[in-house]
């Protein structure tokens, strides 16, 4: 019978256990991959993940009428942007300016229209059972580059399914920062700061506890799960030293902060709540400047369903200046094109008809849109296409939330994306069962 | 490929069979089927089409002629008679759809199509027993029910013979030693009397001793072994903690909790009353209620008759285990009744028989012996049963408000006078504060959420692929077929009632292979670390196999042979040899298994989220053994997504904290708690650096560090007596010349920047944060 370790050293190459051996040492593990067929430019991933079905026509799918008979489209005005002529909806002013940069792929498509299934398959590829997390999967594969922080943290997030490392080790779990509804503009990494004591003091403390985890261990040396929780005091400890300097946003310049509208947002219009986008999209620039592999932030809700107009307009205006900022500084630092920046929610929404004077959208799960941005993903460029009306049922192309043999990318690159935001995860065992004892052992 | 080869050949045969009694117009369109059309499909089309498919492309079945007919999601795909109404036609002309998606295929082959479509489209192929592929499929690749092992009936094992015969005290060592000798191996040394001693007072009421208890134990086990352990065993049973300890395993199982959980809108009510349900299980444990009688009053309490009204409150409040469903949002999902359904039927199969029946609510399930046709029959019981889980914070949108079970013999309790929700309720499309509706019942009227059977039982049409807009046969209400509990047959659901009494006391027949061993199994788990059978809710094909079968049956049938006490079978599990074994061979002498399922040692454990916080309250003086009275949102139906952090500090054990879904209390998240969603028996134990961050800086143990450190002063003691003191209090032993000199090291190396009290507490501190505290040997 193999033991985890066994296990970990001995499949994929021990591709596991040298993730997991640079996770606990600070190295990073990235030397270690079998060569890929199109070289790989992303390092690091930032999810700007639009919970609720953000509405693809009337934002990054644009939908002329077509006919003599107005039909359901696109309500806003679209025009072309950038060299490219990419077209983008005028509630996406500052965004429009990246419309270069931008990789736009219409035609999603998700298994169902339910938000919490959806939502769940969005983010681990299952919409039904615990699975490992995207965030998991890219901290898994490719290690940490600083021993000091996680190599995954979720932002303004929901249930723990979210961002679980399922059955891979446990120190890919998120960390998360700011639960279910919490206040965004304070939320932070539970228990980050709070003692009264120096780091010195805690040092000494720290000292004290892992010499009697020591002797403890000595005595009992066959037991692996001693030896990670002498390793995750460490992290732990070393979080202390830079995560609160992280999330302490006092040394960024008043322009800075008004660029993102880091505490900006207006009071919550219908679904959309006050998340203080700008502060999550701020906190993302400096967790990946300091070497986090995933970051993801969360606004919400685009589930506008009675008062579609203005619902929407409320987030597209709590949204675009602070995604627009994190772009430029990610672009001006030299960041971009090793950092993939991907746009989108669960699903989308069917459109409305010009003119008709209704207000009043559903759920879309077969036609909508994400953007990718960065990370060596191609700019400027439409990838993907529903039909006329955005009507889901005759959605001709459709790339789905994984892989799928329908769609094959037509370049490596797009590939390479999707792969990252789609690969159907190949558990180590049976999909139904879960893997208990998650530790680092 | 190679198994729709042999689909297909054998298909054939079956035609040839068949053709003879068939005119010759039906022969001839047999053979254009199965010569040009049948093929294709299989060829280009079967691969995302079909039931075997590992994803089904546009919900669209191509294997059978119903799936064709009836289409997937762009409509129906075939009009006999009608080639250009058929969609099937367009896409292999790619002529708006594009299929196969790859490449066209040639003109011959959608010539054949447009042919056999004119022609009315024969098809020969019938509906899969519901959706189940071929048959062919079933046959071969299915394991059988009749070859499953936890669905044998439960057997009396021989107990072994063994060659050492003074090790064993019980039978159960004997089961354990014949499988150590058979590998050659002797069982590990008897655990020191101290270890010991820790290890059953956490086991078994989930608390450390105190140095006195374990001084005062110590020496009597020492003395005599045997009565020393029994009187200690027996006393500790006795004790009101032990239900409070065993009774949050079981509310695991029951996945407790008090408020839905996030309805995936952000909406996350409250259930004001679900505590009434925790007290139960706690009553239940204490009072060592039969087993199968606590399954009968939780699945049925309603329809059980009672001799006193107390009894019939108690009843209604046990049913409560079936309307703590985490219910998805009911706006915009039509399957929401189905849902409710889908988790009280995983609570039964997942939480008391180990079974998962819940794949089975859109395809006949792939692994274990649940045809969706059982799923069904499960499920008419539950649709004909009406669910109570409160008003749901008043937002319609999540849930529809229901009735609740009103107590009558129960006195209920009143919001203080000065109380005034402070939560307010904003309408979900306009944002403005809502008027929070009058009570149906007076104010603090003593209610209970759980079940009661609609007026009238109805069996449920099968769903197919779990769509309710399609269905197939009706199924009537019923229960596993796989399982035949014969000796003595239950009562089919009648058409009055639901028929969760019957299915109540289906599960609970003696006979029954599956309830006993899950329970066994699960006492087991909670002594040894793991059970018998490693996947504690999965006794499936895809569950692990038990490493002791003879023993898991001993223990099963023991079980029911003494009434189902949860008791009696804990105690005899403590009393016995194998349990006592300690958890690491110090011996170089001695042979190690390389297999820890041999039980040669025991298992080191990590204490969980509650026994951890229980014993830093405990030893640090500060713990109120009182039961906490209610639940500090007992009179809010409110939103918790909106109210902040609602959670209070308190004195009182972990599970008197309120268990909101996603939510948790704080001082307890970061130790793995489950998301209490859905049915886990077995909690995980990661190693994240959240737990050291919790251990450095949470209130909690910042405060009772402090707390302790204060008592370690007021004892006015010099230093090195002070320094004993704080280890016997957290860890119930002395230090060791090394450790005292560290820890005086440390108190003199932090004199320049902390007050002798935050050095005191520090120190105290990393001792609650040590492996030694946070671990049971």
């Amino acid at each position: 019978m193999y033991s985890r370790r066994r296990l970990l050293q001995t499949t994929s190459c021990g591709f596991g256990y040298l993730a997991l051996q640079s996770l606990c040492s600070g190295e990073s593990g990235s030397g270690m991959h079998p060569v890929p067929a199109v070289t790989a430019r992303a390092k690091q991933v930032i999810f700007l993940c639009m919970s609720g079905g953000p509405a693809q026509m009337d934002t990054f799918d644009h939908k002329p009428q077509t006919g003599k008979k107005p039909h359901p489209g696109s309500v806003y005005r679209f025009r072309p942007h950038g060299d490219s002529g990419l077209m983008i909806s005028e509630l996406m002013p500052e965004t429009a300016r990246h419309a270069d940069r931008l990789c736009v792929i219409n035609g999603m498509h998700a298994d169902t229209g339910i938000h919490a299934q959806s939502f769940l398959q969005l983010h681990t590829g299952d919409r039904l059972r615990p699975r490992p997390s995207l965030g998991s999967w890219i901290s898994y594969g490719l290690g940490t580059e600083n021993r000091n922080l996680p190599g995954f943290i979720s932002l303004n997030t929901s249930k723990s399914s979210i961002y679980s490392s399922g059955f891979l080790p446990s120190i890919h779990t998120g960390t998360p920062i700011g639960v279910n509804g919490e206040n965004m503009s304070t939320a932070t990494i539970s228990n980050v700061t709070g003692g009264e004591a120096s780091l010195d003091f805690q040092r000494k403390q720290l000292d004290l506890i892992q010499s009697l985890n020591h002797r403890h261990l000595q005595a009992r040396p066959d037991d692996g799960r001693l030896e990670s929780v002498i390793q995750s005091m460490e992290l732990g400890f070393r979080m202390q030293s830079q995560a609160p300097g992280l999330l302490d946003l006092s040394n960024e310049t008043q322009a800075t902060l008004d660029r993102y509208q880091v505490g900006q947002q207006k009071p919550g219009v219908g679904t959309c709540k006050d998340t203080d986008f700008g502060r999550q999209c701020l906190l993302a620039r400096r967790f990946v400047e300091a070497g986090v592999r995933f970051v993801e932030v969360n606004h919400g809700s685009w589930d506008q369903h009675k008062n579609h107009r203005r619902d929407l307009e409320a987030n597209c205006d709590a949204t675009d200046a602070p995604i627009a900022a994190l772009l430029d500084d990610l672009h001006q630092r030299g960041l971009l094109d090793e950092t993939l920046v991907i746009w989108g929610g669960e699903f989308g929404r069917p459109g409305l008809v010009p003119g008709d004077g209704k207000d009043e959208t559903g759920h879309n799960s077969n036609g909508f849109t994400f953007w990718l941005c960065g990370g060596g993903t191609k700019g400027g460029y439409v990838h993907g296409r529903t039909s006329d009306t955005g009507d889901p049922r005759l959605c001709r192309r459709k790339v789905p939330l994984r892989s799928s043999r329908h769609d094959p990318a037509p370049d490596g690159t797009r590939r390479r994306t999707s792969d990252i935001l789609a690969r159907r995860q190949t558990p180590p065992t049976h999909p139904h069962r879960t893997r208990r004892r998650q530790s680092c052992s | 490929m190679i198994r729709s080869g042999i689909i297909f050949s054998w298909c054939l045969l079956l035609t040839a069979f068949a053709a003879s009694a068939e005119d010759a117009d039906i022969r001839q369109d047999r053979a254009f089927f199965e010569n040009r059309i049948r093929p294709v499909l299989v060829a280009h089309c079967y691969e995302c089409h079909s039931e075997a498919s590992a994803e089904v492309g546009g919900r669209l079945l191509l294997d059978s002629r119903s799936g064709m007919l009836s289409g997937g999601e762009a409509g129906p795909v075939l009009v006999p008679g009608k080639p250009d109404d058929s969609l099937i036609l367009l896409a292999l002309k790619h002529d708006g759809i594009e299929m196969p998606p790859d490449r066209r295929l040639s003109d011959a082959v959608v010539r054949d199509f447009e042919t056999w479509i004119g022609r009315g489209a024969f098809d020969p192929r019938t509906d899969p027993a519901p959706h189940a592929g071929d048959a062919a499929t079933s046959e071969t690749d299915k394991p059988d029910a009749a070859e499953l092992w936890s669905l044998q009936p439960v057997t009396v094992p021989e107990v072994p013979p063994v060659q050492d015969d003074q090790w064993a005290t019980d039978p159960i060592d004997r089961f354990v030693l014949a499988k150590l000798e058979a590998e050659s191996l002797r069982p590990g040394p008897d655990a020191e009397d101290a270890i010991l001693v820790r290890r059953l007072f956490f086991d078994l009421i989930g608390l450390p001793p105190t140095v006195d208890e374990l001084e005062a134990w110590s020496p009597r086990i020492q003395q005599n072994r045997t009565e020393g352990i029994t009187a200690l065993v027996d006393d500790l049973l006795s004790r009101p903690q032990f239900g409070e300890h065993w009774g949050r395993h079981w509310l695991d199982v029951a996945r407790y909790a008090e408020s839905n959980g996030n309805d995936g809108l952000g909406r996350n009510p409250t259930f004001p009353h679900a505590w009434r349900y925790r007290d139960y299980v706690i009553a239940a444990f204490n009072s060592d209620m039969a087993y199968d009688q606590f399954l009968r009053e939780q699945l049925a309490g309603d329809l059980l008759p009672a001799e006193t009204p107390q009894d019939r409150d108690r009843q209604l409040v046990a049913t409560g285990l079936l309307a703590m469903t985490a219910k998805p949002a009911k706006a915009m999902n039509n399957n929401f009744d189905m849902d409710v359904v889908a988790d009280q039927i995983d609570v039964v199969g997942r939480g008391v028989m180990g079974l998962s029946v819940a794949c089975a609510r859109c395809h006949d399930h792939k692994f274990d012996p649940v045809p969706t046709r059982d799923y069904y029959a499960l499920a008419g019981i539950f649709a004909s049963t009406e669910t109570m889980w409160g008003v749901a914070g008043h937002e319609g949108l999540t849930a529809p408000p229901t009735d609740l079970h009103v107590l009558k013999a129960t006195e209920g309790i009143k919001p203080p006078d000065n109380f005034v929700e402070t939560v307010v309720l904003t309408e979900s499309d306009t944002g403005k504060p809502k008027k929070i509706p009058k009570s149906r019942w007076p104010t603090g009227a003593a209610l209970a959420m759980g079940v009661r059977d609609k007026k009238e039982a109805t069996d449920l049409r099968i769903h197919v692929k779990g769509e309710p807009t399609k269905t197939g046969d009706p199924v009537p209400r019923g229960f596993l077929s796989a399982i035949a509990v014969t000796d003595a047959p239950v009562a089919a659901p009648d058409a009055t009632g639901s028929g969760r009494l019957q299915l109540a006391m289906w599960l609970t027949k003696a006979e029954h292979p599956l309830t006993a061993r899950v329970m066994v199994n699960r006492i087991w788990m909670h002594l040894f670390g793991e059970g018998l059978v490693r996947t504690p809710d999965d006794f499936g094909v895809y569950g692990d196999r038990p490493t002791h079968p003879e023993l898991l049956d001993h223990l099963a049938s023991r079980f029911v042979q003494n009434g189902w006490s949860v008791k009696s079978m804990i105690r005899a599990i403590a009393l016995s040899r194998t349990y006592q074994i300690s958890s690491c061979i110090t011996d170089p002498e001695q042979n190690v298994a390389a297999d820890s399922r041999l039980l040669q040692t025991h298992q080191r454990r990590r204490l969980d989220a509650e026994q951890f916080r229980d014993a830093v309250l405990a030893v640090c003086g500060d713990l109120d053994l009182q039961p906490a009275r209610g639940s500090i949102i007992q009179h809010r139906d409110i939103l918790v997504n909106l109210a902040g952090n609602l959670h209070q500090p308190s004195r009182h054990r972990s599970l008197y904290l309120c268990y909101l879904r996603n939510s948790p209390p704080p001082e307890l998240a970061a130790f793995d708690l489950p998301d209490f969603a859905a049915v886990q028996s077995q909690r995980t134990q990661s190693v994240i650096p959240a737990q050291a961050l919790f251990l450095f800086n949470s209130s909690l143990m910042q405060e009772q560090s402090k707390q302790l450190a204060e008592i370690i002063q007021a004892d006015q003691s010099d230093p090195r007596t002070a320094i004993r003191l704080v280890w016997r209090e957290v860890l119930q032993r002395n230090p060791t010349d090394q450790e005292a000199q560290q820890a005086a090291d440390f108190l003199n190396s932090t004199s320049d920047d902390r007050t002798e009290l935050e050095r005191w507490a520090g120190l105290c501190q990393a001792l609650l944060a040590s492996n030694e505290f946070r671990y049971i040997d």
